[in-house]
């Protein structure tokens, strides 16, 4: 049997769903919706590395927890300090970012959105900095191994943000972005501010938990 | 129509006979190896309880489906009754399985404490090392001096045996220095893991007490490279009287009676001095296992290793300066192959199987 | 209602079609690219399933050394799982579910097109091990230290590639679900409120959820690994302060939610089969619901069943959580039967496909609780017991839960239906097989044969049950012979059936077969879960009230 469905009692859908039904446009958009769930799948997979780190430091023996030998231990201050300050003040520069297209100002997004890129750079480049003078590598001991990983899977991170900032600067350079058309800049500080806050996190723990 | 009805009768009743027949043979090999300790009978004992369990909700519910099946297939185009649900049976089928699946956990956790239990003062403590892909057996005493400990380690030909007492409790303690392995003995319906652990974590030990005397297969169990399937062994359960004379008579040096589970068969004198054997011809029969019995009068360690070209065929543990060993090894064909001291490899000759 | 008609726009250009399939970004397409490279892979790993089996026959090593054989095992479990059940679900989810709920597409096309290119990717890098030297041969679990020390245990290069591979097949999967779960959440037709959508939906949902939260972990031991076997890393290096323990941590966490991944969807598929041929409503639909949601939150507090026999974990625990989730499953399991109860039931192929289900993943859920209780466990612990648990839910669960999904719905894609008779005889030699080939199992298990061996001792008695399990084994792969005749004989020359062939209840059945780009035309009002069987139903009223001469059938009441 087949549905002839009589036509008084069945509603039309058009392709643009939303444009159609635009009770279905409430709550977030679309594109910030994936964006928040792929920043929880990026969540449980710094929670599996973090879970490493913890489990090691858990049966580090006789409670000793640090560099190998004859390396210096880390110290926050002044390289890692400065980084963190620099990458929660580009945090700070994207949302002013955010606000400004908000508010229908293109200049000031680009502006923002090039001081954001500039500051992940440089973030990046001490990175690479520290790396070098830290004086152990991935390869010396456990502390090494879960040291790197961590800070190294979270300077990808950042430099997969910083992709994603240039291609939005470029966007925005092109004129691209309006007050109610910017979705792309909202997907991306979301994502740069989980990149954030993942380094406060290492940050701590790597540098203050004793 | 009729005659689909009457088909899909059929086929139902096939189905039906079909489960019902696998039941009844294959029920009867659901049952564990005879357990072989105390342990083990706590074990078998809760298995009989949940197995019951299981043939329960199993008949139960596969009997329904049949019925339903057979009962409510389509006959006419009727619509049957629109039933959506009902929240008094939900509650009575949630309850059901909650109840069963308390009572499982309740007699589970009662054995698991039988089973896990420790006494102060086990009768015989046996270390045993696991390694790719073979175990080292070592009997320790009170004493530390480790000249006094009996140590035994297998090989892929001729895999360990270890002998313990009955009636009295047993402790081996795990440990392994490669990759993880596991310490199974079907008939104690038990197993446990060989961890290479970080400094400072507690080694993995089981106890158990065997109840009659016997000869019962061991194999690693958690799978750890490629020769996995090699890594067996045995266990002699005796009478401790019987256990105590080996036990003095292997601690003493001397060499170890024969595993009883060796098959026995010819044996070859060969013996090693001044870095060489005493011949470098030896014949076997073709076809059937013998025995190589290496006395080593040298002042450093030897073995014997048999080679078909490049092909390993055996390799013997390696035997201190003054002592000697039966190795056992398996039948080989008619051939030509070589022999060597694997420590000492141009210490070497033939070996004919006719 | 505002109203958009929908006319496929016109091409302007012509493209082969094999570049239209290369470039597809619709839902429906890259459904069934899923489903064709699932198939294939479950083809390969079938063909490593019989090499198993061959070797395994009678004891001895016949005409496979054990490296060979251990990359076999390897292969087939990982290909089964992470190249077949997973995507070809993944691939049923992508056809239907945009169209349970009425939508034109999923919510990131383009996204889903990039999900389905790392599946043939990830597999070819998992397979090419065979190409340089062999295959990773650690098993599907890959267990540290002998995967992590590539210097001392495992040199392969093919372990490494099985690790890349599996990234891209994570990372596959985890994009989907971000897809699967905003298409849910956002692209939901007018009146189709969460708890009219169709069950399907429902465990595709929870399983997204779970893929997403579950996924990314294993991503995260992976890098691990890889950085241990490497670049000198310790994780599991026990020697310099790492743990081997971690990594099953790692991996079970990850994997026992993966076995609801496999499972859930095919119990949708069951869920949504069992009510369309015993014509009546899903019994207990929120009870339903709920349970699935259920099983999803419990499957990730039960990760250390897999651990007893390491005595490192928390028996009472991990045992308690674990025999829990037998009660929510069992929920399902009754609100199946209260289905087919008082029901008309017709003996279709997707309907027996299900039937075969709920009579075979019974069997492998019972012997999971056995398994649940440690003491139980320590003596089935790596045995076949396990593996004949494994298959029963796998294959007795949802491989008959994808033939039966494949039957159900291939007239929606291609207008056609598959031949029942040709079906009926697939069904029938494969359940029988499948039995023979896996209920031995749990004998050999029980006797204490070890898995993961490529030979035992003549002397075991373990014999017989190895011969009849590989009699079996063939039986399975000659019933897949009628099923593929039956879809290449159906292409070309199938029964043409029209919309909505089996009188089914869900949106999927209100447009046409197959469903033009966009999906829909028109859609009918959705009142309750059943949208196209109340459409039919009210139909069906006016003719009677019209025609008295009809008596109407008790209960008939739309
Ligand atoms: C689809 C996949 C799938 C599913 C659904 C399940 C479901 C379950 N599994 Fe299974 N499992 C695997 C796949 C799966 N498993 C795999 C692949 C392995 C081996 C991995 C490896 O090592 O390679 C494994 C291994 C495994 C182990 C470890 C064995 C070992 O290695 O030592 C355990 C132990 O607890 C276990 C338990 C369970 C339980 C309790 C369930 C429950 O969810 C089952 C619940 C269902 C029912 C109980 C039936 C219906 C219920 C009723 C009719 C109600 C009444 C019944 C009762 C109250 C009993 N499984
Ligand atoms: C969904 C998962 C799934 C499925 C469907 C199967 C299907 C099968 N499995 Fe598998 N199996 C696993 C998942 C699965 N398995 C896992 C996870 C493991 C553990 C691995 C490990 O230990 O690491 C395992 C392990 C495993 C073992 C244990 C190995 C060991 O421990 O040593 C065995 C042994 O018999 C086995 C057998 C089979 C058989 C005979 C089938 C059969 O049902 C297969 C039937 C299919 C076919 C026969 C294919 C048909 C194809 C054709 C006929 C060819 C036609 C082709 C063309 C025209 C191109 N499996
Ligand atoms: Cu040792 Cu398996
Ligand atoms: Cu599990």
């Amino acid at each position: 049997m087949t549905v002839d469905a009589p036509t008084s009692q069945t509603a039309d859908l058009g392709p643009r769903l939303e444009a159609a039904h635009p009770e279905l446009n409430r709550g977030l958009p679309i594109p910030l919706v994936g964006m928040l769930l792929f920043i929880a799948s990026e969540v449980m997979f710094f929670g599996g590395l973090f879970a490493a780190y913890f489990n090691a430091r858990a049966q580090a023996v006789g409670g000793h927890w640090g560099p190998p030998e004859g390396a210096h231990e880390l110290e926050a201050w002044p390289l890692a300090a400065i980084l963190t300050i620099i990458l929660v003040a580009s945090s700070f520069t994207m949302q002013f970012g955010v606000w400004a297209i908000r508010r229908g100002d293109q200049r000031r997004l680009r502006m923002w959105v090039g001081v954001t890129l500039l500051l992940g750079i440089l973030f990046l480049a001490g990175q690479l900095y520290d790396y070098s003078t830290l004086g152990f590598g991935i390869g010396d001991g456990i502390f090494g191994t879960t040291f790197y990983t961590l800070t190294g899977f979270h300077g990808a991170h950042v430099f997969g943000g910083a992709v994603g900032l240039t291609i939005l600067f470029a966007r925005a350079n092109a004129g691209q972005f309006s007050a109610r058309n910017h979705i792309a800049v909202e997907a991306i500080s979301m994502y740069w501010h989980f990149v954030d806050v993942v380094w406060i996190a290492l940050f701590s723990i790597l540098y203050f938990l004793k | 129509m009729r005659g689909q009805v009457a088909a899909t009768r059929r086929r139902t009743a096939i189905r039906g006979g079909l489960l019902l027949a696998l039941a009844v043979v294959l029920g009867g090999c659901m049952l564990p190896p005879e357990p072989a300790t105390t342990q083990a009978d706590a074990t078998y004992g809760l298995y009989i309880f949940v197995f019951a369990l299981a043939v329960l909700v199993f008949v139960g519910v596969e009997g329904f489906i049949l019925y339903s099946v057979i009962r409510y297939r389509r006959r006419d185009d009727r619509l049957p009754d629109q039933l959506h649900g009902n929240n008094t049976v939900e509650i009575i089928w949630t309850a059901i399985p909650t109840v069963i699946v308390f009572v499982i956990f309740f007699f589970s956790i009662g054995t698991l404490g039988v089973v896990e239990a420790r006494s102060d003062d086990p009768a015989v403590v046996v270390e045993v090392d696991g390694f790719q892909w073979q175990w080292t057996f070592r009997y320790t005493d009170d004493d530390s001096d480790p000249n006094n400990d009996y140590t035994v380690t297998g090989s892929a030909a001729q895999p360990p045996v270890m002998v313990l007492p009955v009636g009295e409790p047993v402790v081996v303690r795990l440990r392994s220095a490669d990759v993880i392995h596991s310490f199974f003995v079907p008939n104690f319906l038990i197993k446990r893991d060989l961890i290479p652990l970080p400094e400072g974590q507690q080694l993995n030990e089981l106890e158990f007490t065997i109840d009659r005397v016997g000869i019962y297969a061991g194999q690693c169990a958690e799978f750890c490279g490629n020769q996995h399937a090699a890594m067996t062994f045995t266990i002699d359960a005796r009478e401790p009287a019987d256990y105590a004379t080996w036990i003095e008579a292997a601690r003493s040096g001397a060499p170890p009676p024969p595993p009883s589970a060796a098959p026995g068969g010819t044996v070859i004198e060969l013996t090693a001095d001044q870095l060489a054997f005493d011949t470098d011809q030896i014949e076997v029969p073709a076809g059937e296992p013998f025995v190589i019995r290496l006395v080593n009068n040298d002042t450093v360690p030897h073995d014997v290793g048999i080679y078909a070209g490049a092909d390993e065929l055996f390799n013997g543990e390696d035997i201190p300066a003054g002592g000697s060993i039966d190795y056992q090894v398996s039948a080989l064909e008619a051939g030509e192959y070589d022999f060597l001291c694997t420590i000492h490899p141009n210490m070497n000759g033939t070996l004919v199987a006719q | 209602m505002a109203t958009t008609t929908l006319t496929p726009q016109a091409e302007s250009y012509r493209r082969s079609w094999v570049l239209d399939w290369l470039t597809t970004v619709d839902h429906k397409k890259i459904g069934i690219l899923y489903i064709v490279n699932s198939f294939l892979f479950f083809f390969a790993a079938g063909i490593l399933a019989l090499v198993i089996r061959t070797e395994l026959m009678v004891p001895g090593l016949q005409f496979l050394d054990e490296p060979t054989y251990n990359q076999a095992f390897t292969m087939h479990g990982t290909i089964m799982i992470f190249l077949f059940v997973v995507p070809i679900l993944s691939g049923f989810a992508n056809y239907i579910v945009p169209l349970m709920l009425g939508a034109p597409d999923m919510a990131f096309p383009r996204i889903n097109a990039l999900s389905f290119w790392m599946l043939p990717l990830g597999g070819g890098l998992i397979f090419s091990g065979y190409l340089f030297g062999g295959a990773a041969a650690e098993g599907w679990t890959g267990y540290a230290p002998l995967t992590s020390d590539a210097e001392r245990f495992s040199a392969s290069v093919g372990t490494d590639l099985w690790i890349l591979g599996l990234v891209f097949v994570g990372t596959s999967s985890i994009l989907g679900s971000v897809n699967f779960i905003t298409t849910i959440f956002k692209m939901r037709a007018p009146g189709m409120t969460l708890f009219r959508m169709p069950i399907f939906v429902w465990t595709v949902l929870v399983t997204a959820v779970l893929i997403l939260l579950a996924t990314p972990v294993l991503t995260a031991g992976l890098i691990a690994l890889f950085i241990d076997r490497n670049y000198g890393g310790s994780f599991f290096d026990p020697a310099a302060g790492g743990n081997p323990i971690l990594w099953q941590h790692i991996f079970w966490f990850f994997g026992h939610p993966e076995v609801y991944i496999v499972i859930l969807p095919a119990m949708g598929v069951v869920s949504e089969i069992l009510p369309v041929f015993s014509r009546k409503p899903l019994f207990g639909y929120r009870a339903f619901v709920y349970a699935t949601v259920g099983i999803g939150l419990l499957s990730f507090s039960v990760w250390a069943h897999h651990m007893f026999t390491t005595g490192k974990v928390f028996l009472p625990f991990f045992a308690f959580m674990t025999t829990l989730i037998g009660i929510p499953t069992g929920v399902k399991m009754f609100n199946w039967m209260a289905t087919m109860w008082r029901g008309s039931i017709s003996f279709t192929t997707p309907m027996l496909f299900a039937i075969g289900f709920i009579t075979m993943f019974l069997i492998g859920g019972i012997s999971g609780v056995m398994l649940a209780s440690p003491a139980i466990d320590f003596h089935m612990q790596d045995t076949y017991f396990v593996v004949a648990h494994l298959h029963y839910v796998f294959f007795g669960g949802s491989v008959f839960g994808i033939f039966a999904a494949s039957y159900f719905w291939f007239p929606k894609m291609f207008g056609r239906r598959l031949n029942e008779r040709l079906g009926k005889i697939h069904f029938w030699i494969h359940f029988i097989g499948f039995n023979l080939a896996f209920f031995p199992m749990h004998s050999l298990g029980i006797l204490g044969m070890p898995r993961r061996v490529a030979d035992y001792s003549p002397d075991a008695g373990w014999t017989i049950y190895n011969l009849v399990s590989t009699v079996g084994a063939f039986m399975i792969a000659v019933s897949i012979i009628p099923f593929l005749i039956n879809v290449v004989a159906t292409l070309i020359n199938g029964e043409r059936v029209g919309d909505d062939p089996w009188e089914a209840n869900t949106l999927e059945w209100a447009t046409t077969s197959p469903p033009p780009p966009y999906n829909f035309d028109t859609l009918p009002p959705i009142r309750s879960e059943r949208p196209v069987f109340d459409l039919r139903h009210k139909h069906d009223a006016e003719h009677l009230a019209a025609d008295a001469s009809i008596v109407e059938a008790p209960g008939s009441h739309a």
